[in-house]
């Protein structure tokens, strides 16, 4: 009966689906009910089917209904129920994916993920921490079914893998054992994009040494300029830097040596003076190529020679171009040298220290953020720039820009809100869970209700103990 | 920190808040009273006209403050009255945790030179009385001709009501008639403007929620698969029909009524006799805030009994114009509170007023039981009145599949039922047991608002 009324239903849907009176096709075992009244009929024919239809009928999937996998357990334990709705309200105040790499950076320094009912990654978000790398091949994935692996990867396995947990597994494995991880990018990164080529062999650069060098000799030859730039790159680190070209003698002409003093002549480099802003423009487009080998022996010199000779603090255009190159292409010893330098001048340089910030330890970036804090005009922004949401420094409130954020906070100045709520924010990330509690105290010695929700992030580090990692 | 009358009568606008003020300071209005750790903040609930209650809170320090009631007035009288039950610790403020709907506020709050100044620079003191406020002003004795020219009055209201409905009814079946000559497949390509048009004449005969309903017609069939937009006009309009003639047989019918005039007043329903009360542990499952094109905003919260006996869920609808800014949620989602009830009279109790409120002493039940036979559940409130939109229903366990175009599917753990599941599922929904799930179903589709799963309880967005 139910069938038949249904079929018999089609004709009438087509009829007003296109305009027209339905009643004359209308299921027969209606037919008393709707009458014989043309427009009457119509109305108790539509009533009828509409109730049919929005009872009876429930649309049906279509082949191949697919159960989604179990999102994966993570490595680290999602956050305490007592936290979640801090770190909600915390997630709902970011706007952009930066600021929330940082809390995601901070959790993951002390042991813990969001839940995942608060957020997920989407397979594209590369730049969460590697804990979450099932999350986001699940996220590319979920359709699909394929084993994950507990095992280190291999040529064998290189598929079984989905592609963030490949890339957080390769970057555990070369930090382990970094003859394998070149062995095997050697054999498997051919096979994929020119993308994931460059991603992966971005994993090179920790722990790298000489024994890499015949496997980055051999990407001369790929086929995408970025991968060949960047195995360069990671050459000129090891000291096998490109000849002096082309290049790196038309951006020595942007210099000379010049030698200084009448009794205790010492040698310097001094930047030509520049006529045309497309000469300048010119000269950064050639800082960005060159690498550092190149440069120095184009002016006669090591690159340790260079930094010594440079005039640092007379072009700050130059000095930061020079800590870009030297970022991408010094060897760690001379990065380290540069670190220093940067450290000891007068005058904290926070942009060219944060061009080197990829190349330096946390140890050596909580150094500097700690001089930064420190010095006057510094900022917690500056600091968690420098060291992104690792939660790991101290005696915070008690620095030059703690002195100044409690001061800008007495003084209250609606137009500087936005600068006090990022300041007490950032603060928040960068602290250890001690100091975070120190500055939570001084705050509310300093006329700040507990309950201000700008002080969320100091709330939930303070709160917040070491998680276990699985 | 202190406050006193004085400070309060400084901060009133006029002598009716101060008036106003003074019938809401008793403890019978108010629920959720507390203060935080540094005496600072104070809040509360006050019951007002709406189905949900008014957040009220403020800031000592500078008598900041904000309440969720729709008045211009500022401060309004539940404002005033907070103040009032501090001032004259006529209620405990126990200090606690302060709310997220207060830090919010907090948060969101300009202290700067103008919120700051403090409450003596308002309107003099001499315009307004504390103690004038106080006075009992003595009824009038009512005068019996009056009354019963009051009541012809109203009466004849009435008919005149019916009687425009009526021909509003006629008015929407002639309608409807014309889009099924003209073709469905054009209304649904032009339902926005040929809805707005039926739906001002619906208006003007005084059929308001009817009016609203087919206002919300075509965003309803736009949520649809384009390919099952045209079964799913023929159901609303069918719905649409069938209420029209369900008003010309029991046009004093409150349900009906109800659906197609307008919903009683708080009063009517208090004063009802019939209307079920019911004192139970509520769940807070979702908030609804949807902006309609007659320029009112619905705020609606769905709430799950969490009790043996009694309606299963309860829906409490507060209407406001979108001109009057965006309003806090009176509730989040998780909530777990012991409180009164009273439903609105009929066949299916479900919208309701909240009467009072307090914190759920134990610890609260785990979610009950779904009622067996799912495809019962599902169909008898659309038998018993076809005009029905939304069915909250609570599905056993189950999960969501997709399909191979990536539409999402509800699939019982038990059994061979499969439902559609309305919108976009994204993260964990997706990918993890629903060992119970409470869910909207409307227009043939599931709109899943919360659900207990092995990661714990998981709201509808995430």
């Amino acid at each position: 009966m139910v069938e038949a009324i249904y079929d018999a239903l089609g004709a009438a849907l087509t009829r007003w689906t296109m305009g027209g009176a339905a009643a004359p096709v209308a299921p027969p075992a209606w037919a008393t009910l709707i009458g014989d009244d043309p427009g009457e009929a119509e109305l108790r024919l539509l009533a009828l089917s509409g109730q049919f239809l929005g009872v009876l009928v429930t649309p049906a999937p279509l082949e191949g209904l697919q159960p989604l996998p179990d999102v994966p357990v993570l490595a680290m334990p999602a956050l305490p129920e007592a936290q979640r709705p801090l770190a909600r309200r915390i997630l709902r105040t970011l706007r952009d994916t930066g600021s929330r790499r940082d809390l995601l950076r901070f959790l993951a320094a002390r042991g813990w993920t969001l839940h995942p009912g608060d957020w997920m990654p989407a397979a594209t978000d590369e730049d969460v921490p590697d804990v979450y790398a099932p999350w986001r091949d699940w996220a590319e994935g979920s359709a699909i079914v394929r084993p994950t692996t507990a095992e280190a990867p291999t040529e064998q396995n290189w598929d079984d893998y989905w592609p963030a947990a490949r890339s957080a597994a390769l970057t555990a494995l070369r930090r382990r054992d970094p003859a394998a991880a070149t062995a095997l990018l050697a054999a498997k990164l051919a096979g994929e994009s020119a993308e994931v080529r460059l991603r992966l062999l971005g994993l090179l650069a920790t722990r790298l040494s000489d024994a890499d060098r015949p496997f980055l000799e051999s990407l001369a030859a790929d086929r995408a300029p970025k991968v060949k730039a960047l195995a360069a790159a990671l050459l000129a680190r090891l000291g096998h830097g490109a000849a002096v070209g082309e290049e790196a003698a038309e951006l020595a002409g942007f210099f000379e040596l010049q030698t200084k003093g009448l009794i205790r002549r010492t040698r310097t480099v001094a930047a030509r003076p520049m006529k045309t802003p497309a000469q300048r423009s010119r000269r950064q487009a050639l800082f960005e190529a060159v690498d550092l080998t190149g440069f120095a022996r184009a002016l006669d010199g090591t690159p340790e020679e260079l930094i010594a000779l440079w005039p640092w603090g007379e072009d700050r255009q130059a000095d930061q171009a020079l800590v870009g190159m030297a970022e991408r292409s010094g060897s760690d010893a001379l990065v380290a040298a540069l670190h220093d330098l940067l450290l000891g001048q007068a005058t904290v340089d926070v942009t060219a220290m944060l061009t080197l910030v990829p190349r330096l330890d946390a140890a050596q970036r909580s150094a500097f953020a700690l001089r930064v804090l420190r010095a006057g005009g510094g900022t917690f922004q500056m600091a968690l720039a420098l060291t992104g949401g690792e939660g790991a420094l101290d005696g915070l409130i008690d620095t030059t820009a703690g002195a100044a954020l409690l001061g800008a906070l007495k003084a209250e100045d609606a137009a500087k809100r936005a600068d006090l709520n990022a300041e007490l924010h950032s603060l928040g990330l960068i602290a250890l869970r001690g100091a975070a509690r120190d500055a939570l105290d001084r705050l509310a010695r300093a006329g700040l209700l507990a309950a201000d929700p700008r002080l969320d992030m100091l709330r939930l580090n303070a709160a917040l103990e070491d998680g276990e990692i699985r | 920190m202190a406050i006193d009358l004085q400070a309060i009568e400084r901060l009133a606008t006029d002598q009716p808040s101060l008036k106003a003020a003074a019938g809401l300071a008793k403890p019978a209005k108010w629920s959720g009273i507390g203060a935080s750790q540094d005496g600072a903040l104070i809040w509360g609930e006050c019951a007002g006209s709406g189905a949900n209650p008014y957040r009220v809170m403020a800031d000592l320090r500078d008598l900041g403050n904000k309440c969720t009631c729709p008045s211009r007035k500022f401060p309004c009288k539940h404002v005033l009255a907070l103040l009032w039950l501090k001032a004259e610790a006529i209620m405990a403020f126990g200090a606690a945790d302060t709310p997220d709907w207060v830090s919010d506020w907090l948060g969101r709050r300009r202290t700067g030179s103008a919120a700051a100044r403090p409450a003596a620079a308002g309107a003099p003191a001499a315009a307004k009385d504390v103690r004038a406020a106080l006075e009992v002003e003595p009824e009038a004795p009512e005068d019996p001709k009056a009354a019963a020219r009051r009541e012809a009055a109203s009466a004849k209201r009435l008919e005149e009501t019916e009687r425009a409905i009526l021909d509003a009814l006629d008015a929407l079946e002639q309608w409807i008639g014309d889009q099924l000559r003209l073709g469905l497949g054009a209304f649904i390509d032009d339902a926005t403007a040929r809805c707005r048009r039926i739906g001002a004449r619906l208006v003007d005969g005084k059929a308001a929620m009817l009016a609203g309903r087919v206002d919300e017609l075509p965003a309803r069939l736009l949520a649809l698969p384009s390919g099952d937009r045209a079964r799913g006009a023929v159901v609303e309009l069918g719905k649409l029909v069938l209420l029209a003639r369900a008003f010309r047989a029991a046009p004093r019918d409150a349900d009906i009524r109800r659906a197609v005039a307008s919903a009683e007043s708080r009063e009517a329903v208090l004063g009802d006799p019939a209307a079920l009360r019911l004192t139970a542990t509520w769940e807070v499952l979702a908030e609804q805030v949807q902006t309609r094109r007659d320029g009112l905003v619905s705020q609606t919260t769905w709430l799950l009994n969490l009790g043996a006996s009694g309606p299963r869920f309860a829906m409490l609808v507060d209407f406001f114009p979108a001109s009057a800014g965006k309003r806090g949620s009176v509730f989040t989602p998780g909530d777990q509170f012991s409180g009164e009830l009273v439903f609105y009279p009929g066949r299916t109790p479900l919208r309701a007023l909240l009467l009072s409120r307090s914190p759920v002493e134990s610890s609260a039940p785990d979610w009950p039981a779904p009622e067996p036979g799912l495809a019962e559940t599902l169909s008898a409130p659309l038998l018993a009145e076809p005009w029905t939109i939304d069915v909250p229903i609570l599905l056993p366990g189950g999960r969501v599949a997709v399909d191979a175009t990536g539409r999402a599917w509800w699939r019982a753990a038990e059994g061979d039922t499969v439902l559609p599941v309305a919108g976009a599922t994204e993260g964990l929904i997706r990918g993890t047991d629903l060992t119970r799930a409470a869910a909207i179903w409307s227009s043939g589709r599931l709109e899943i608002l919360a659900a207990q799963t092995p990661w714990g309880r998981l709201g509808a967005h995430g």
